[in-house]
């Protein structure tokens, strides 16, 4: 089981960022932009929320052992909240609606109407002027769509959106082409899922990913394109799992590496295999996004872009349904139970006034609110507060 | 045809009481008709619980005369004004994805939810003032974590929270069920109706009886599942067309590819429909078939005896790791790989979802629970209060004392309720 692989092997891992650097690589070739610093403010936000996850399978005693780099790690580091309200509507598009505009947004459950009210991308591009390649949303989760990463406002709407990018999407149009062909994925057989997957790299239109990628086409050069097959030939013949989260993870820190963009959120989703019973695997799941954010605030110091001026958050969208629910416990997260609502937050980084844990409820919603503050955004229209704790 | 399918053949004469209540529900609140109506569509696979409740539900509307009636639903249609109900694309006919994601995204839902619960509240006393006093029953639910999946005796138990008693077993563990279901076992003779009999199976551990029961074993499903999940996995990021997809799934006629056991039991056929397309993992792996058509076997059909044994599921395979809810038989060439850690796990966190789920039913008053972890030669039994003292707080146990006090409990009657 994942939980077990506690680090992938390197090889694999290296073939895997191969991958993800591809897939970024033709993103800015189509662009040839190269990472630059805002002239308005170097502060850099990034955000990653984790599906659900109840708090007794990370903060309480019986949940410490899945989140060893949380809790013995980044806990003493940070800031942390043990109480944060989801008070809308509990699934997953709405929840990062509501987080990216701070107003609980009521729309349809798979992302066929964006967000009622500008996201924080929204606000920051518009205000600062930030470009599109500064602002990005990467995810793991198959509910969201491209829509999330701008507002239906028409005062602000996709000019002033994220990048949108579903890396996993990509590995599961092509392996699932591939099969519906008939051509099972063997890791004898060069000619499954690596045509699908070159077809999709190459192709001009990413709409279908949820690439919010416009403007000129952009092919592969062919190093590039060897390096890219050599990658999903080995990802296949292997016998170890693969996770969306890890690949997800890579593609992120190539952005990082790339772009150095001002704001960036991520959304992992491995955990979310609970919707379909295996407790194991979604403790694996748990321990999984423990690790990576581990990796990625590591990254994060090392980096020179990032070190010393990035604030990282970093708390699950809900919990889930307690065990007993007519919902079936841990299945599902729709219960209106304070094991589905109350979740916690970890905030690390440059706008903590120091490490302590703060008790005081805040909401999903407050978060719109605190990175517009750090990016010294005011006089916005909106209902939440920023969170307490932090240089604001 | 199985044991007990000719029993489940619709009696007709029942259209007038059918009529009846089509009359009564037209006056419920919009939102609570679908329910009523989809169970009303399906009247003949419905189980016989099922119908009483039915029944008693529609008596316990009817009991009402019209001003207390109104009074009664007044706040709850107040509330739908308020939602804008008559303003969505709701189905009165049955329940839907798209039903349930519009009232789940209003901001009345928490509301609306207290609203229909004292609504049931309310008819539900109405329709029990009224019944006349039945026999209790006692029940069982046997739990079975086979062989193959490793636990530790000191652990096994650690997460059910000291619900019940730990029983060492003295002997082969597999010996508990086996006499529960020998032939001559009073476990299998009471009662003529196969739903009061479950055998639910991950894959084929539980020896086949000749008895009327429902039997359901994942395994045997495998070539039904395979279609049904194939065909789930078609439907594109819409809840309207998710719902057109899921009602073509259950109007297909998927006759060549159930068991031959099942071939003419529609009951069963609907409910294993019911428990795959419900979701909660019964597509995907075994152990969730398991849980999930155990809890609602209990809650739909309120059975005398139930079984319910898990089994091994494969590692993930590359790309199904990402690409989870695809057939990795079909997706990857790989041979499967047994996870028995995982499983396990699983397999025991289930076990106490059904034991969760039973003891939300009234049921649970008369219901003895066991769980056997084979592997670790353990059981944990857990008892309502009335039941606690007749076990006599043995530590070991023999498979044949363990059967026996089951057998011993299912004989008895305990008693009337009213």
């Amino acid at each position: 089981m994942f939980k077990n692989d506690q680090r992938m092997d390197l090889n694999r891992r290296d073939l895997l960022k191969a991958a993800a650097a591809l897939l970024v690589d033709q993103w800015a070739a189509s662009r040839a932009i190269a990472g630059t610093s805002n002239p308005v403010t170097d502060r850099k936000v990034v955000i990653v929320t984790c599906g659900g996850i109840r708090r007794e399978d990370t903060f309480a005693d019986s949940g410490f052992s899945n989140i060893p780099h949380f809790s013995r790690d980044l806990l003493s580091q940070g800031v942390f909240y043990p109480f944060v309200h989801n008070n809308g509507v509990t699934s997953h598009y709405n929840t990062i609606a509501s987080i990216l505009t701070g107003n609980w947004q009521r729309l349809d459950d798979w992302g066929q109407s964006a967000p009622a009210s500008p996201t924080f991308f929204e606000y920051l591009r518009k205000a600062l002027k930030f470009r599109q390649d500064q602002a990005w949303f990467i995810s793991s989760n198959k509910a969201l769509t491209s829509r999330i990463g701008a507002s239906s406002v028409s005062s602000f709407g996709p000019g002033y959106g994220a990048n949108v990018i579903f890396p996993k999407q990509l590995l599961i149009s092509a392996v699932v082409h591939a099969a519906s062909q008939g051509r099972a994925v063997r890791g004898t057989d060069r000619a499954t899922v690596q045509p699908e997957l070159e077809a999709i790299l190459n192709s001009d239109n990413y709409d279908g990913l949820g690439w919010s990628v416009s403007g000129e086409s952009s092919g592969l050069d062919r190093i590039t394109l060897g390096v890219i097959q050599q990658a999903i030939e080995d990802l296949i013949r292997t016998s170890s799992p693969v996770t969306g989260d890890e690949f997800t993870y890579l593609v992120s820190v190539e952005v990082l590496k790339r772009f150095a963009p001002s704001l960036m959120v991520i959304t992992f989703s491995d955990m979310e295999v609970a919707h379909f019973g295996s407790y194991s695997l979604h403790l694996a799941g748990i321990s999984t996004v423990d690790r990576l954010v581990y990796e990625l605030w590591n990254q994060l110091q090392s980096d020179s872009a990032y070190k010393g001026k990035t604030t990282l958050l970093v708390l699950p969208e809900f919990g889930r349904d307690f065990d007993g629910s007519s919902t079936n416990g841990f299945f599902n997260h729709r219960q209106n139970s304070e094991s589905t609502r109350i979740t916690w937050m970890l905030c690390l980084g440059d706008a903590i006034r120091r490490a302590q844990i703060i008790e005081e409820p805040v909401q999903h919603t407050d978060i719109c609110s605190t990175v517009t503050r750090l990016f010294e955004v005011k006089n916005l229209d909106l209902a939440s507060k920023p969170i307490p704790g932090l240089y604001l | 045809m199985s044991a007990g399918a000719s029993k489940r053949m619709h009696v007709s004469g029942e259209a007038g009481e059918l009529d009846s209540y089509r009359a009564l529900i037209k006056r419920l609140p919009v939102t609570i008709r679908p329910a009523f109506n989809g169970q009303l569509a399906g009247w003949d696979t419905l189980f016989p619980f099922e119908r009483q409740r039915f029944r008693d539900l529609m008596r316990g509307v009817a009991s009402f005369d019209a001003p207390k009636f109104e009074a009664l639903i007044a706040p709850l249609r107040q509330l739908e004004n308020k939602m804008g109900v008559q303003g969505w694309n709701f189905s009165q006919t049955n329940d839907t994805m798209e039903n349930a994601s519009l009232l789940a995204r209003s901001a009345d839902y928490p509301e609306w939810r207290n609203q229909v619960q004292r609504f049931y509240s309310t008819i539900q006393n109405s329709a029990h003032s009224t019944a006349p006093a039945q026999a209790q029953q006692s029940r069982i639910v046997v739990a079975i974590l086979p062989k193959c999946l490793p636990f530790d005796r000191s652990t096994v138990w650690k997460s059910w929270e000291n619900l019940g008693i730990e029983v060492s077993i003295e002997g082969e563990a597999s010996h508990v069920a086996e006499h529960l279901l020998k032939q001559e076992s009073p476990v299998l003779s009471q009662e003529p109706d196969p739903s009061d009999l479950w055998l639910i199976d991950a894959a084929s551990g539980i020896s086949a009886v000749n008895n009327p029961a429902s039997i359901l074993n994942c395994a045997a499903l495998s070539a039904l599942r395979e279609r049904v999940l194939a065909e789930v996995n078609t439907v594109p990021k819409s809840i309207e067309v998710t719902d057109q997809t899921l009602a073509a799934i259950r109007a297909h006629n998927w006759d060549q590819w159930w068991p031959p056991e099942l071939k003419s039991d529609p009951l069963l056929h609907k409910f294993v429909m019911d428990v795959y397309l419900s979701g909660n993992g019964a597509l995907i792996f075994s152990n969730a078939f398991v849980q999930w058509a155990a809890n609602e076997a209990i809650r739909r059909a309120r059975p005398r005896v139930l079984f319910a044994r898990f089994g091994m599921r494969a590692k993930p395979k590359p790309f199904t790791g990402i690409a989870i809810f695809e057939n990795q038989q079909h997706i990857s060439a790989l041979p499967d790989v047994d996870d028995p850690q995982g499983s396990a796990l699983d397999a025991v966190v289930l076990a106490r979802y059904i034991l969760l789920s039973a003891q939300r039913h009234p049921e649970s008053e008369q219901t003895a629970f066991l769980c056997v972890a084979e592997s670790a030669r353990s059981a944990y039994l857990v008892l309502p209060d009335a039941l606690k003292s007749t076990w006599n707080n043995q530590k070991s146990a023999t498979p044949e004392q363990i059967a026996q006090y089951l057998i011993n409990h299912l004989s008895a009657r305990t008693g009337n309720h009213g």
